[in-house]
């Protein structure tokens, strides 16, 4: 449920409780309230939120429980007691001893983890579906990106034999040169996909076509990846250029294919 | 075929096994309703017509370009069974290689089939080979038995069985699938098929488990020249057998990774001295990059046989060297090639003597101009020039490499590819195109030519703009050794012209290999995208120090408030009745 990771919420919820039952006094609550956001951002979510986020969330949240326990005279006094009683009360004295290493100790530790991490090679993002140009070019073919729709689109309901025909073209265009890509079921997964970086798009993904007026998926079909603005990093992505290999009609056709296949529609036009 | 007549043949069927009493429950024919046969038609018309053809013939969209080619239904000759050499395969079987796929094949698995779509696809696709229908066509799976422990001697039993049996002949002395016989292997039906390489497990279409191995080579696959050994071998030998070839194996998994670390070492790096070399890239950390076909750029190679290579590096004060390594099945070393050969469109689908003639239908009407040209002259292009300049120099290096049979047209190669310059500090994430480079920004190439065994460079501004260039010298060492291709390359760490490797620097890298017996050339190769090399520094960074100061310092703040805390105590206890509550304003946080 919303990439949480039920089991540690659940976990610190539940410690959550037994401190309310305990009448935990206001350090404890602190410390506690500290601790179970690291635990909540590190392991609380399927995909970890990043470590720098997470810290600049944890700062703040430390400074407001600062602020919290120095609000009051008395509830200052009675946040630090604890700390004044485990230093100055001789019944403490081990326990004392034992926090002088152990700190130490957690902080080493954190420094010699920082600077062992295995190295990894840079990332960058991109852009996934930066802005097309105003029109293209294709084949001698101009046409406009903001009014340009699919022309076999419309047989789907004026002439669904002939739409069929250009379903069946689109088929064999596509396993005829895309699925070592995006997959037999164009799940951006086909037997190169491992080998790419960006990985190639997943059309079963609502986030993709169902969003992208045809226009759009066709730019990216015809120009692909040298088509692309810096900001969609067109060095790095293995997507060809179809007009190289194919008619506009077999372009077209695998662009009516990938919607049809996986039960969607491109966007409207003039629909945001 | 109509439901009907199917009907009634499996009425017939059914009736034929009752009477053969002896056949097992689990052996009977069942070839589902014919709701369910219909309902699978619905799930292979979607998914598995555009490969296994329609008809279940085999020759699908896809056909003329995968390698192996998908499975024709009507022969009933199935390559991943439990069952006996020749025989069918259970329902199980076949449920297994459509729920998991065969890795690196154009056969994928379809995790998201239910089970009963499975079921009923199955149905369908028996109903393409009449042998479905023939009781003697079935028998009872084959026992498995529980692997054994892979002991020393075990495996020690297992080698002596391996060569005994002579599976080294196709799959290599060690298994990189580089026998002698390897080259010539073909298929049932003509198709050239290569011997597994036994080393690169992950890559098993039948699955990596010791199971899996044993019932390969136990039941055969059919279809192929990979026999049944089950009427050679004891149970109890073919176990030591599977825990031989379970040795050769690299691991499970291919740990791909994405970044070289260049080590740094004082001593010289001399290419020729082959005990030194090796010994300074014993210390360098080994990366294995997956590798998959070009088949962005005109030139297109859909099925390239290598998958992987290996790549580490060294460097010193002045020099870097880089070594990589990966499998091939025998070494060509007599044939031309260059990183711009041309590839005329209809030598994309044809591997080497693959009799694709009968294909040639589905794909030549898309590439019709192209496919009236003839291939050999044209090919020339790049011409000798580049390649003859070095003519004598490298040939001594292979001369026993050749496994000859006819020795090839093209010869191996490799190459590196190197951003010619770095990215700029504003923009880290620019790199030119993968692919060769592009006009604003080249690549420079270290590519070596297995025919001559030495690196020539070239600088790339895209895959029609590839020019020599002599700005660096680059120096190259190869050797082929059962079935590896071995190549340490050197060059200055400064350069003129190109990228210098300075400490601590990230640089792009791009590999790409050619296989002279898959005729890959030019464009047609096996590529990998963009990786990285990181030169590491070269002394070794301190850990010790900072860990020390991070504690003494936490110790030293710990001390203070202890200090702090009971001095205050004292003077309260000394002084009664002073306000107690200000002391901890600057305490509290510390702990
Ligand atoms: C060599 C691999 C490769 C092949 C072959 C390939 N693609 Fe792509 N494709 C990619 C990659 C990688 C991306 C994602 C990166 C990008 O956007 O350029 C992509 C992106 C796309 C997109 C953009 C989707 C979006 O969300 O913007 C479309 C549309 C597309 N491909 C269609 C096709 C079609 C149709 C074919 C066959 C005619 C095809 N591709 C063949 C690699 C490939
Ligand atoms: C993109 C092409 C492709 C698609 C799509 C595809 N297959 Fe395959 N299939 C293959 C290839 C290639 C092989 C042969 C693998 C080998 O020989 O190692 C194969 C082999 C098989 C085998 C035979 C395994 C054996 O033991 O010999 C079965 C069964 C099979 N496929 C079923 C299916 C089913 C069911 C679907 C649809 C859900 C499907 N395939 C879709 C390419 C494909
Ligand atoms: C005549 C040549 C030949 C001989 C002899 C031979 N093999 Fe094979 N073997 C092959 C071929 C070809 C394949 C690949 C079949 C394929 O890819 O469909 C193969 C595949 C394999 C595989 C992997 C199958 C998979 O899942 O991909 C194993 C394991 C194997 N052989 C083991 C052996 C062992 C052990 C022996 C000796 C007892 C042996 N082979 C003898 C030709 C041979």
């Amino acid at each position: 449920m919303w990439g949480l990771n039920l089991p540690v919420v659940l976990a610190l919820a539940a410690i959550g409780g037994v401190l309310a039952w305990r009448r935990a006094n206001t350090l404890v609550w602190l410390l506690y309230t500290l601790g179970a956001l690291w635990a909540f951002f590190r392991f609380g979510f399927a995909v970890p939120i990043p470590q720098s986020v997470a810290t600049i969330y944890l700062g703040i949240t430390g400074l407001a429980l600062v602020c919290y326990a120095s609000s009051s005279r008395e509830r200052l006094a009675e946040t630090v007691q604890p700390i004044k009683r485990l230093i100055l009360e001789p019944r403490y004295r081990l326990a004392l001893a034992g926090l002088l290493v152990a700190l130490p100790a957690l902080a080493a530790y954190n420094v010699y983890a920082d600077l062992t991490v295995p190295l990894e090679a840079p990332g960058f993002g991109r852009e996934v579906h930066p802005p097309p140009p105003t029109e293209m070019t294709v084949h001698d073919e101009t046409i406009d990106m903001a009014t340009a729709e699919n022309p076999y689109l419309h047989y789907k309901h004026d002439d669904p034999e002939l739409y069929a025909k250009h379903l069946e073209n689109g088929r064999r265009v596509y396993y005829e040169n895309c699925f070592w890509c995006h997959g037999d079921g164009m799940g951006g997964d086909g037997m190169f996909a491992h080998g790419l970086n960006p990985v190639p798009s997943n059309f079963n993904d609502v986030g993709t076509l169902p969003i992208l007026q045809s226009s759009f998926v066709q730019w990216r079909i015809a120009k692909g990846a040298p088509g692309l603005p810096a900001s969609g990093t067109p060095w790095d992505s293995a997507m060809p250029a179809w007009e190289k290999f194919l008619t506009n009609e077999e372009m077209w056709d695998v662009n009516l294919f990938i919607y049809d296949f996986n039960g969607y529609e491109p966007r409207a036009l003039g629909q945001h | 075929m109509t439901g009907h007549a199917m009907g009634r043949t499996q009425a017939a069927a059914t009736l034929a096994a009752a009477l053969l009493v002896a056949l097992p429950a689990s052996a009977q024919v069942d070839l589902g309703t014919e709701e369910q046969r219909a309902a699978g038609k619905v799930v292979y018309d979607k998914y598995c017509g555009q490969c296994h053809g329609d008809t279940g013939d085999g020759n699908g969209y896809a056909t003329p370009r995968v390698r192996p080619k998908p499975r024709d239904f009507t022969t009933g000759k199935y390559k991943f069974r439990t069952t006996p050499n020749g025989m069918l395969p259970t329902d199980d079987d076949l449920r297994r290689i459509i729920e998991i796929g065969a890795p690196y094949t154009s056969m994928p698995g379809w995790p998201n089939l239910t089970s009963a779509e499975i079921q009923n696809v199955i149905y369908y696709i028996k109903s393409f080979s009449p042998d479905f229908e023939n009781p003697d066509r079935y028998a009872e799976p084959i026992e498995i038995p529980r692997p054994l422990e892979s002991t020393e001697e075990s495996i020690a039993r297992g080698r002596v069985l391996y060569e005994e049996q002579a599976c080294g002949a196709c799959h290599g002395e060690v298994g990189r699938g580089d026998g002698a016989s390897a080259p010539t292997l073909v298929n049932d039906k003509g198709d050239p098929i290569r011997a597994a390489d036994l080393t690169q497990r992950w890559t098993y279409r039948g699955g990596p488990t010791k199971e899996d191995i044993y019932r390969t080579f136990s039941t055969g696959l059919n279809g192929t020249p990979m026999p049944s050994y089950a009427d050679s071998l004891e149970v109890e030998d073919r176990q030591h057998l599977v825990n031989y070839v379970y040795s050769l194996g690299d691991g499970d998994d291919p740990n791909y990774g994405t970044l070289i670390t260049a080590v740094y070492s004082d001593e010289p790096i001399d290419l020729q001295d082959g005990e030194s070399l090796d010994a300074l890239f014993e210390s360098a950390p080994m990366t294995r990059f997956p590798l998959v076909g070009q088949i962005t750029e005109p030139g297109r190679n859909f099925f390239p046989p290598v998958t992987s290579i290996e790549a580490q590096a060294v460097y010193n004060r002045d020099e870097i060297a880089f070594r990589v390594r990966w499998h091939d099945l025998r070494a060509d070393t007599s044939g031309r090639n260059n990183p711009s050969l041309e590839v005329p469109m209809w030598d994309e689908d044809n591997g080497i003597g693959g009799d694709e003639s009968d294909d040639g239908g589905d794909s030549d009407d898309f590439f019709g101009d192209f496919g009236g040209e003839e291939a050999p002259a044209e090919d020339d292009f790049f011409g000798d020039s580049g390649d003859d300049f070095f003519g004598d120099g490298g040939d001594d290096f292979f001369g026993t490499a050749d496994a000859g049979a006819g020795g090839a047209e093209f010869s191996d190669a490799v190459a590196l590819q190197f951003p010619a310059s770095l990215a700029p500090a504003e923009s880290p994430e620019l790199k030119p195109y993968f692919l060769y480079g592009d006009a604003q920004n080249p690549v420079d190439l270290w590519f070596v030519n297995l025919t001559y065994g030495v690196a020539d460079t070239f600088r790339g501004r895209g895959s029609d703009a590839i020019e020599p260039t002599e700005a660096d010298i680059v120096e190259a060492v190869t050797s082929y050794d059962q079935g590896a291709w071995t190549v340490t390359y050197k060059r200055r760490r400064s350069s003129r012209a190109g990228v210098s490797f300075a400490e601590e620097q990230y640089t792009p890298v791009a590999f790409s290999v050619w296989d002279g017996f898959n005729r890959e050339r030019g464009n047609k190769r096996a590529l990998s995208s963009w990786f990285y090399v990181y030169t590491e520094p070269s002394v070794e960074q301190a850990v010790a120090g900072p860990v020390l100061r991070a504690a003494l310092i936490v110790l030293a703040i710990e001390l203070l408030v202890v200090f702090l805390v009971r001095r205050r105590a004292r003077q309260q206890a000394a002084g009664e009745g002073t306000s107690g509550a200000s002391l901890t304003a600057t305490e509290a946080p510390a702990v």
